[in-house]
């Protein structure tokens, strides 16, 4: 990912990037595994809390908050966990088949690879915020009231957080076979305690503390204050911040690319 | 980065097959001087050296697990090298990296295509990879498969498959092009036509390094041929010296009154005779032509529709593999 020459990359860098940028966008599009689970199933779980909430509006568990104020910010981490968690499903399949390997052979480096399809679900993650924020307000009326700072903040930790979560089950899962059962089993847990089953604020007193401290819940706790125009708890951002870097040092020290 | 040198643009290749040494001038286009890598306890290459010319079929070949692989990957830079040196057109696969990747094409073993990529965005994806590709149509046509130009890699059959590995191997327009167990699982019409194509590959001007493990292989497209076992180099030569120098003949002629066994096995290096119809097939080591002849002659027995087939490479690496001194494998094997 470090290009090769001073800071800037060269006309050469630039154009392998681009060819790689157009290959990854296009499988990413054929093999649907983020778009679908990152933008689709965001999208369904939108419209699913959203009618609840107009059938049943109001306080929910005496948090002040409807039931689509709550779910904004988790159907946004769920983006984020879906997408994640499909890194495994083709960079551990592209390793496996040896196509990075493949790849190495090449005056190209398989990590600027990765680095393409990053920036690929990186455009799919903002897309699904986007959508999300704009449907819960505009179509569910949830009365958001973002601040744009803590916003930023809070989205770029989590999604750093997921990612890397999403990069170390890349980085230890040793066959496609082991992958796939890894990211279910982190799938399913992320989104539970990110809160889709149940909200920390109707979770009773052990719960509530696992689901905030946990990847998903803190990341979706941190986006709930941001989009209420309030500053995160700092032991929040903190334990973003600590799982993106327990993940992302993990990931790199066990990254393989063959 | 060293620049390369001047003498690195490519001459018009002609076949070289009698004697490459007779291009002793010209600086190889490889030369590996005693590789060593270990994996573990374990000596991979065990002190290998040869070099190659520019424009030759270089084949590697040996059994499984006699470092073949290994060897051509410390070539392509794949994999470093624990001691020992090699030079690429006087470039160094672990110091000049990117240089070598340019130069280098390689057809990995066991490597395929993500199952949904299209087998010409595969080609144009590689072409924006190095400095000076080829264009992927004229590769795509070359390679007689731009009717599949629009397919998935997921749908194509072996045959396919390995000219798409062979395609991607080329279109960065490397000199030298490094094809591992290129023919593995293809049915022989398929095999014969990758021979084909690597040898339209070396008409071109490119330098082939092709690991096998058949010896039919080797013996139809190789100029020379690197015969490694258990890390290290058993013989190294034109694939017709290799057979010569494990020295069955096979010869096959009609003689002018019948024959008894006996006379046949005095004859110098016989050691099988076969009849059939009119026709007697002796098979034995040495000039076993020329000591029948006249052995016979000395009888007043003439020989007529004499037929000789060389002991094949296939005589030769089994001769060669099965008598591995004691000595070379001690402690080798884990």
């Amino acid at each position: 990912m470090t290009p090769s020459q001073g800071g800037v990359l060269s006309r050469r860098s630039r154009a392998q990037l681009a060819a790689l940028l157009k290959v990854q966008a296009k499988l990413s599009i054929r093999e649907p595994y983020a778009l679908g689970l990152g933008i689709g199933l965001p999208a369904i779980l939108l419209v699913v809390f959203g009618v609840i909430s107009k059938k049943a509006a109001g306080n929910v568990a005496g948090s002040g908050l409807t039931v689509i104020d709550l779910y904004v910010p988790t159907v946004i981490v769920i983006s984020f966990i879906s997408i994640a968690t499909s890194l495994p499903t083709t960079l551990v399949r592209d390793r496996e088949i040896g196509w990075l390997r493949r790849i190495s052979t090449t005056p190209v480096h398989p990590s600027r690879l990765l680095a393409v399809q990053l920036i690929v679900d990186l455009a799919l993650a903002a897309a699904a915020i986007v959508i999300v924020i704009a449907g819960g307000t505009a179509i569910f009326g949830a009365p958001l009231n973002v601040n744009i700072l803590f916003f930023i903040l809070s989205l770029a930790l989590a999604i750093a957080e997921i990612f890397a979560l999403g990069l170390l089950t890349v980085a230890l899962a040793p066959s496609q076979t082991a992958a796939t059962a890894i990211r279910g089993l982190v799938f399913f847990a992320l989104l539970f305690l990110s809160g889709l089953w149940i909200q920390p604020v109707q979770a009773g007193a052990p719960l509530r503390d696992i689901m905030w401290y946990s990847p998903g819940g803190a990341a979706a706790r941190a986006i709930l204050y941001a989009v209420f125009h309030q500053a995160p708890p700092v032991t929040t951002l903190l334990t973003l911040a600590g799982y993106t870097l327990v993940f992302g040092f993990a990931a790199v020290r066990y990254f393989r690319w063959e | 980065m060293r620049a390369p040198k001047d003498n690195t643009a490519l001459p018009r290749v002609q076949r070289v097959v009698d004697n490459p040494r007779d291009r002793r001038g010209q600086q190889p286009a490889v030369r590996i001087t005693n590789l060593v890598k270990r994996y573990g306890s374990f000596v991979a290459v065990d002190g290998v050296s040869f070099s190659i010319d520019e424009g030759e079929i270089f084949g590697i070949i040996g059994p499984n697990g006699a470092g073949k692989t290994t060897t051509v990957e410390c070539i392509s830079g794949l994999r470093d090298p624990d001691s020992g040196s090699i030079s690429v057109y006087g470039l160094s696969p672990q110091r000049d990296r990117d240089r070598i990747r340019d130069l280098v094409g390689v057809q990995l073993q066991v490597s395929a295509l993500p199952p949904r990529l299209k087998v010409g965005e595969a080609l144009e994806l590689f072409a924006a990879f190095y400095a000076k590709p080829l264009d992927p149509q004229e590769v795509l046509e070359s390679l007689a498969i731009k009717h599949i130009e629009r397919a998935a890699f997921k749908n194509l059959s072996g045959g396919q498959k390995q000219r798409v590995s062979i395609a991607l191997a080329l279109v960065g327009n490397p000199k030298i092009a490094i094809l591992d167990e290129l023919t593995t699982g293809l049915d022989p019409e398929a095999r014969r036509d990758t021979w084909a194509l690597i040898e339209r590959m070396r008409n071109r001007g490119v330098t082939v390094i092709l690991v096998t493990h058949f010896m039919d292989e080797a013996e139809t497209l190789c100029d020379r041929v690197a015969l490694i076992n258990k890390g290290r180099v058993r013989a190294l030569d034109t694939p017709e010296a290799i057979a010569a120098e494990a020295g069955t003949t096979r010869l096959r002629f009609v003689p002018s009154r019948p024959l008894a066994d006996q006379a046949l096995f005095a004859v110098d290096g016989v050691q099988v005779v076969e009849r059939k119809d009119r026709f007697v097939t002796v098979t034995g080591t040495g000039d076993l032509a020329a000591s029948l002849i006249s052995a016979l002659a000395a009888s007043g027995v003439q020989v007529s529709e004499l037929e000789a087939t060389r002991g094949n490479l296939d005589d030769a690496f089994i001769r060669l593999t099965k008598d591995t001194p004691p000595a070379a494998s001690e402690g080798v094997q884990p």
